[in-house]
């Protein structure tokens, strides 16, 4: 059994190029559109003391419309819509909001519809994972999270879904 | 088959509240981390990236008039799982200072020139073995703006996806032999020393070939990897 390498990310160096074009837009895939409702999921990212993150890297990895994962680990794997990628990335900007124009996944076998998101930045040596839910529900990952803070994993209306790394209303990440 | 992700061993990677690196105790969660049993969202993740990025291929140093100034090198890295076998076809991320220690980038400050010649990031895919080949300037050492003599040592930033959304690793490797090494505030925020040590690329003695190159060779684990079939 190897160990796996230690993280450590820092920036604020990402270099421009690490954001393509078009990154923060998962309803297109090789020329064809994604089946489904499109949606806007955006929000600000802020640390302790309610700064905003200027230059942040967030990702997002998503089921498609119809819940299923365009991975072949999923045994649904092959209904996946040819149209849908299913991940996304996008950097905050000096307000540190961020958005992605994507479309509202199906619920995955045994879950909830629900849209895992990962940040990077500076001043984090270990990449940081959380996931966004539509509501609340009997979801095994939603439900893991203590009962007072799970309302910090809902989206608020129209998907707005704000990132505070720590304080007060601090988002729930997950040990991944 | 069965997904195989162990638990992290924690000595083995970052604190991630770091003495003297003053960003970290403002964005690093008070909270403890939620622990969850994964679920195939966790077990499935981005595969083919390449679909969705813009490849920059792994030679960054420039040729001839354009060549890039600094001490040319060639790096020899193998990406591998868990029990060794080798992460094909992911998409590997680079980005680096250059030979002064300068990024390409509006937040980086006048303490160093840029070369005009050197972007510094790198985007390429695995071949089957795993394997991968930068040709780049070794890049060099730079002042942190804390200004308290912290200096990072030269490094390389990595960013690869691996074969599930567990699997994803942003890491930073490390030259041999760098008297900064030993006082640096990242690198020495791992405890454990051999987990340190595999931070560390490996120097290869000089043959013919490259004739005008020094050849350094690294090995990356990431977690482990996604079944190649599950039964539903």
């Amino acid at each position: 059994m190897m160990i796996p390498t230690g993280e450590a990310t820092i920036g604020p160096f990402f270099p421009p190029r690490y954001v393509d074009e078009g990154a923060n837009d998962l309803t297109v895939f090789e020329g064809r559109k994604a089946r489904g409702d499109v949606i806007e999921i955006h929000g600000r990212v802020v640390q302790e003391d309610g700064a905003p993150l200027d230059n942040l890297i967030v990702e997002i990895w998503q089921a498609d419309a119809q819940g299923v994962f365009r991975h072949p680990a999923d045994p649904r794997h092959a209904q996946a819509d040819p149209g849908f990628f299913g991940w996304g990335r996008a950097a905050t900007d000096k307000e540190g909001r961020y958005s992605f124009r994507t479309i509202r996944p199906g619920a995955p076998a045994g879950r909830q519809p629900h849209v895992n998101f990962m940040v990077m930045f500076s001043g984090l040596l270990r990449i940081l994972k959380t996931t966004m839910f539509f509501e609340e529900g009997m979801d095994p990952v939603l439900l893991a999270v203590p009962a007072s803070r799970r309302s910090l994993l809902i989206a608020k209306s129209n998907y707005e879904f704000n990132i505070r790394l720590r304080g007060e209303s601090e988002t729930p990440f997950f040990d991944d | 088959m069965k997904t195989l992700i162990q638990p992290r061993d924690e000595r083995t990677q970052p604190a991630r509240i770091v003495p003297g690196y003053p960003q970290t105790p403002l964005r690093n969660p008070r909270e403890p981390l939620v622990q969850r049993a994964p679920t195939l969202s966790e077990l499935t993740g981005p595969l083919e990236v390449a679909g969705r990025v813009k490849l920059l291929g792994g030679d960054i140093a420039g040729h001839g008039a354009t060549q890039a100034i600094g001490q040319l090198m060639h790096l020899r890295v193998r990406v591998l799982d868990e029990d060794g076998a080798p992460v094909g076809g992911t998409v590997v991320e680079i980005w680096q200072a250059n030979a002064a220690g300068r990024y390409i980038h509006p937040n980086d400050d006048d303490h160093a020139p840029p070369d005009p010649n050197f972007y510094g990031a790198a985007r390429l895919v695995t071949d089957a073995s795993g394997a991968f080949e930068l040709r780049t300037v070794k890049p060099g050492a730079y002042p942190v703006p804390t200004r308290d003599g912290w200096w990072r040592p030269p490094h390389i930033h990595f960013s690869i996806f691996g074969k599930v959304w567990l699997s994803r690793l942003v890491t930073q490797m490390y030259f041999p032999g760098e008297p900064l090494n030993g006082q640096d505030r990242i690198l020495n925020a791992v405890p454990d020393a051999a987990a340190r040590e595999r931070l560390v690329a490996r120097y290869v003695p000089p043959v013919a070939e490259p004739h005008n190159a020094l050849v350094f060779e690294h090995q990356i684990v990431l977690r482990g990897r996604a079944a190649t079939s599950v039964q539903p």
